[in-house]
């Protein structure tokens, strides 16, 4: 709400600087986005008289003019416009002046004619034909009458106040008005608040033989106050209006228009104007539309209404859409001449729906929506009765129609002073509390420790003790407030398994050089066809937000391994040599689709490695490393993603259980990425490991006898997993085999074709005696020939 | 006998003084004492010489043999010491190579903000609870006391799933959820993701962070909620951080308050990070609003309570003096490694 100074001190002494103003506001709870001195806008802009013109010889649209500018010599500028003459008086930029549009002016020479400044435009000056008659001109503004030369132009365009732009929060509508403002900052400063008092010369005549007013929904139109006003004089509002409606950013039109939306900036209740003829039957009808019924609004734009919708109505058709916008059939027209005004309380809920299904908001359809006070209908309406009044613009009937079914009665609130003192945790005094809150306009006594307080009707949010806390709170200074432990017997700061089992894993993962990023949960409605996913995949059945910012973030993902595409290929793209990242987060999985029930959230780890050294076997350390932090043993087998490496993808298995898919990425996924390099990417199902915790480790005596290493190479087929060779030699070796590790992998020269040699060395051990040569002898025969049968046979 | 043994003696002692190795100190040992060694010879005189003089012998000799012994020792020690020095002065490397090590990889900032905040409220015995993504208008609203059509509901602008299914805007909506499950005293912390449809820019990003607080129990009040924020503002800014109250309005708390604390980087003189003021805001808090006590069965005649809800991305940002939050998701590997 952006209210002007000027405007303000008309209601309330305002004793302190406008700075120290905003401060102290914000201390009270309205908090200030904006406060310009309109001063600032200009520096030496000054009133020239033009003394002399003569033409520039080195050019034919340049004139060169002497000026009166009050410094005694006339001071030379050259103009290109070709309105000015001699005798006028215009705004003149001097040496080192500043205009509102940001520009500096310094004497300079305009084609070999020295130019000390510039004559101003209205648009130079960011002055409105509104604001200044002639503004718009398209030259230089040629001002009225016979300023002195010298004077200030911000003397001239009474640019000598501050707009303050106070935020208002959604619990205080009743100031989303200058008087409510006003009335805050009267308590505030402690200083007296004086709203006007409405009065108003009235002519006799019966108001309900011009029109009658039928209420016929009252829950969403609690009271409907109609005027009629005769003899309408349109004409330009004066200067203080206009600068009050411009402040509030709002834009003169007439005398009639300008009042009504002034006394909405003032009291904070919206006010509309029918051009009396044009309601016909002279009937007002306040219902609710018909389902398709159709209105065309001020702005031109036709509506099709439905029947949650209030209208204003004649006898035929709607004329206005309550709260919200007026309709095109009945404004207020160069030749009106006799006007019905409205001042209506509409409920805040109907408004707030008819206005966001029309699309359309306004500065009144946002005070309806933030919440209006009933009682204020009446003073709003007898307020611009009295503006019409004071500027002659219309002869007012006597008669009032106020439709309403019963005011509200008061409300009255009783709290302890104790209890309010037992949640702030301070000691004020209760008759303390009782001044802040009869200041604050609320009607307090004190009787023993209960203060009882009548809530007026603009205070609608003061509902329980703790609102009063509230108010006795902001206006008694938070500063008060003294931060203290809190009193309370000891506890024991827990976290979930889950974020146990987290943490554990990310600082497993940042040991091993791996980084955590953050993603959006959402994807792009795409993303997921780039993984060429079978139709049936869990993966496929998407949530989609119903309002999102753009299709890039449409969908809920139910894989991350898109989102870490996205990252590797950014880095990648801007020539990072390696990265290893991971990410721990949700995948979206609905039970059903539509959505029925919320989804299930499962928590997720993605993995994504590209750069020198890492292949696929580095991307499997990390899964193993994982896996094992979470105490799982799996087997692995090949995977069939369709996005990954046919030949170097797996899944890592807990009985029928995936946990994890991962390996390097298919080329024509990497394509699709933009990705130009070997890239290896893995999603572990963090959901599925949370009850596997490792097991307390159980001491295991050291060896007492020494242990025998033995080689061993193999001959087998290419495709014999080594994992197979190695299950065949551990159950051969039986309970004396204490490892067994893979150390050379060879296919080349000297091996046959289809074949590979693989190279173990297999330590045994027994806990009871040292090995004999003989015990060693039977083990290891045993073991080769196993591994014959499977078709692996010794190196000789 | 005697001069021979003085001889010897002497002898030995300047052969071991132009030794040059402990090989040649071995030889001298042999020479001297070893079994043909000279002192052995002497000594098989012994019996040629009288009763009275043999013991007298005996004993010079022995001390002879103890002083040669005793030169051999220094001798070899000290040849030991020298080859150890020169051994390490060949040994040395240079120490201004950087060390051999294996490169740690990190968290998020906005996760290691994270760690830290949880350290703190675990210390003051705050259970860290997590809470669906996907809500329900009830939890994310309703029960909040931001009834259908309010207008507070014009300060988030909410992404929809369904009619009545939601990305929550705030971690506030698990504030109910523990209500409901749990028994005052609670003490919890919720973390985690919130949604809100503002177009992304340098300071706004749809999907964010907060750290949700609540303590409900008897008699808490609003100075232990400055109280606890105070603790908090000190360990993550600075032992010297000032915290400010200012007067706002939230639907689920009642009074409420934005929490401002002084610059971390101008100590609250106004400077370019704090837009001249002195003082960042970083959070909203207030006492639990009565109705949603009630709402949850907690009576607020009985229990008082306060929430906050801390911005964690400000908080990341601002600590750290990112200049803009898209940073945070982009994951440019040469950001994280800062971290």
């Amino acid at each position: 709400m952006k209210v002007s100074l000027e405007q303000l001190k008309r209601y309330v002494e305002i004793n302190v600087e406008p700075l120290e103003l905003c401060d102290r506001m914000v201390m009270a709870g309205f908090e200030v986005e904006e406060a310009i001195n309109t001063a600032d806008t200009m520096d030496r802009v000054v009133v020239g008289k033009i003394l002399k013109i003569t033409p520039h010889e080195n050019s034919d649209h340049l004139v060169i003019c002497q000026l009166d500018v009050g410094e005694g010599e006339p001071v030379q500028i050259v103009t290109g416009a070709n309105n000015v003459f001699e005798g006028a008086f215009v705004p003149a930029a001097l040496h080192n002046s500043h205009l509102p549009n940001g520009m500096n002016i310094k004497s300079g020479k305009l084609r070999g004619v020295i130019s000390n400044g510039m004559l101003c435009s209205g648009e130079e000056l960011k002055i409105t034909e509104e604001e200044y008659e002639g503004a718009s001109v398209n030259g230089i503004l040629i001002l009225k009458g016979e300023p002195k030369p010298g004077t200030d132009m911000r003397e001239v365009l009474g640019l000598n106040d501050w707009i303050i732009d106070f935020k208002i929060t959604a619990n205080r509508p009743d100031c989303q008005s200058v008087l409510g403002i006003a009335r805050e900052i009267g308590v505030v400063l402690g200083t007296k608040f004086v709203p006007p008092v409405p009065t108003y010369k009235t002519i006799k005549g019966d108001i309900n033989e011009k029109i009658s007013v039928e209420v016929k929904n009252f829950e969403l139109c609690p009271r409907y106050i109609g005027r009629y006003v005769k003899n309408i004089k349109l004409a330009p509002s004066p200067d203080w209006m206009k600068r009050s409606l411009i402040a509030s950013g709002m834009r003169p039109i007439n005398n009639i228009v300008d009042i009504t939306n002034f006394v909405m900036l003032e009291t904070g209740q919206p006010l509309h104007a029918f051009d009396y003829r044009d309601i016909k039957g002279g009937k007002i009808i306040v219902r609710t539309a018909q389902n398709g019924e159709k209105m065309t609004t001020l702005d031109g734009k036709e509506h099709t209404l439905n029947d949650s919708m209030l209208v204003i109505a004649d006898a035929n058709e709607p004329s206005c859409m309550a709260g919200i916008m007026g309709g095109l059939n009945s404004e207020i027209k160069e030749d009106t001449s006799e006007l019905f005004l409205e001042s209506a309380k509409f409920k805040r809920d109907s408004v707030r729906r008819t206005a966001r299904a029309l699309g359309i908001r306004t500065e009144s359809s946002a005070r309806y929506e933030r919440g209006t006070d009933i009682m204020n209908t009446k003073y709003a309406s007898d307020r611009a009765l009295q503006l019409i009044d004071e500027l002659g613009a219309g002869e007012i009937y006597e008669g009032v129609i106020d439709c309403n079914n019963g005011l509200p009665e008061e409300r009255n609130l009783s709290t302890s002073v104790q209890k309010i003192n037992g949640l702030l945790g301070l000691e004020i005094s209760g008759q303390k509390m009782c001044d802040i809150l009869n200041s604050l306009h609320i009607p307090t006594t004190l009787e023993g420790d209960t203060l009882n307080s009548k809530i007026p009707s603009f205070r609608d949010d003061i509902e329980f003790m703790a609102d009063i806390a509230e108010e006795v709170m902001r206006i008694y200074g938070y500063d008060h407030i003294k931060g203290s432990p809190m009193n309370a017997q000891v506890l024991r700061g827990t976290i979930t398994p889950e974020r146990a089992l987290d943490n554990k894993i990310k600082s497993v993962l940042c040991a091993d050089g791996m980084y955590e990023i953050t993603t959006y949960s959402f994807i792009s409605n795409h993303a997921i066809d780039v993984l060429g996913l079978p139709e049936e995949d869990k993966r496929n059945q998407i949530i989609y937000i119903r309002n999102p910012l753009g299709d890039e973030y449409s969908a809920m993902r139910t894989q991350l391994t898109t989102s870490m595409l996205t990252v590797l290929a950014t880095n990648i793209n801007r020539k990072i040599p390696s990265a290893r990242l991971f990410e721990v987060s949700k995948r979206f999985m609905p039970k059903a689709l539509p959505l029925t029930e919320q989804p299930d959230e499962l928590k997720t780890l993605s993995l994504g490695l590209y750069g020198e050294g890492e292949d696929f076997f580095t991307l499997k350390g990390e899964v193993e490393q994982v896996l094992e932090t979470c105490g799982v043993t799996a087997k692995y087998v090949r995977a069939e993603e369709p996005y990954l490496h046919p030949g170097r993808s797996a899944k890592a298995m807990v009985g029928e259980k995936v946990v994890a898919v991962f390996g390097e990425l298919h080329p024509e996924t990497a394509e699709k990425f933009g990705i130009d390099t070997r890239v290896y990417v893995a999603e572990v199902y963090l959901d599925m490991l949370l009850n596997t915790e490792k097991p307390l480790v159980i001491y295991q005596p050291l060896p007492k006898f020494p242990a025998v290493n033995r080689d061993l190479a193999l001959l087998c087929d290419r495709q014999m997993p080594v994992g197979d060779l190695i299950e065949i030699i551990t159950k051969a070796a039986g309970k004396s085999l204490e490892n067994v590790a893979l150390f050379d992998i060879y296919e080349g020269a000297q091996i046959p074709d289809g074949k590979k040699s693989v190279a173990f060395n297999i330590t045994l051990r027994s806990k009871e005696a040292t090995l004999t040569d003989e015990q060693v002898e039977s083990i290891m025969n045993k073991v080769i020939s196993k591994l014959s049968a499977a078709g692996a046979e010794l190196r000789r | 006998m005697k001069q021979k043994l003085e001889e010897i003696k002497v002898q030995a002692k300047a052969a071991l003084e132009a030794a040059d190795s402990t090989q040649a100190v071995d030889e001298i040992r042999v020479k001297f004492l070893g079994k043909k060694g000279e002192l052995t010879a002497i000594l098989k005189q012994m019996g040629s010489l009288s009763p009275e003089e043999r013991p007298v012998m005996g004993q010079l000799a022995n001390e002879v043999r103890g002083e040669i012994e005793e030169a051999i020792a220094v001798s070899l020690k000290e040849m030991k010491a020298k080859a150890q020095t020169a051994r390490l002065e060949k040994e040395a490397v240079d120490i201004s190579i950087s060390g051999k090590r294996k490169e740690n990889g990190s968290l998020h900032p906005i996760n290691s903000a994270l760690e830290d905040l949880i350290d703190i409220f675990r210390s003051m015995g705050f259970d860290v609870v997590d809470g669906p993504e996907v809500e329900t208008e009830y939890y994310n609203f309703e029960a909040l006391n931001v009834p259908a059509d309010h207008p507070a509901r014009d300060m988030q602008d909410t992404f929809y799933l369904t009619d009545s299914m939601l990305l929550r805007t705030q971690t506030s909506a698990t504030q109910i959820r523990t209500m409901e499950s749990r028994k005052p005293p609670i003490r919890m912390i919720a973390p985690g993701r919130v949604y809100r449809s503002d177009d992304v820019d340098a300071t706004h990003s749809p999907v964010f962070h907060q750290v949700e607080g609540l303590v409900v129990d008897k008699g808490i009040t609003m100075c232990d909620l400055k109280g606890t924020l105070e603790q908090m503002a000190r360990e993550i800014y600075g032992k010297d951080t000032k915290v400010k109250f200012r007067p706002s309005f939230f639907p689920f708390t009642e009074p409420s308050v934005e929490v401002d604390v002084s610059c971390s980087e101008c100590g609250g003189k106004g400077c370019r990070v704090c837009k001249g003021s002195g003082w960042i805001e970083i959070l909203g808090a207030g006492m639990v609003h009565p109705r949603v006590l009630a709402g949850c069965g907690i009576d607020p005649e009985v229990y008082s309570g306060f929430a906050f809800g801390i911005g964690l991305d400000r908080l990341t940002t601002t600590r750290h003096k990112i200049s803009d939050i898209r940073l945070l998701f982009e994951n440019d590997m040469r950001f994280l490694k800062q971290f």
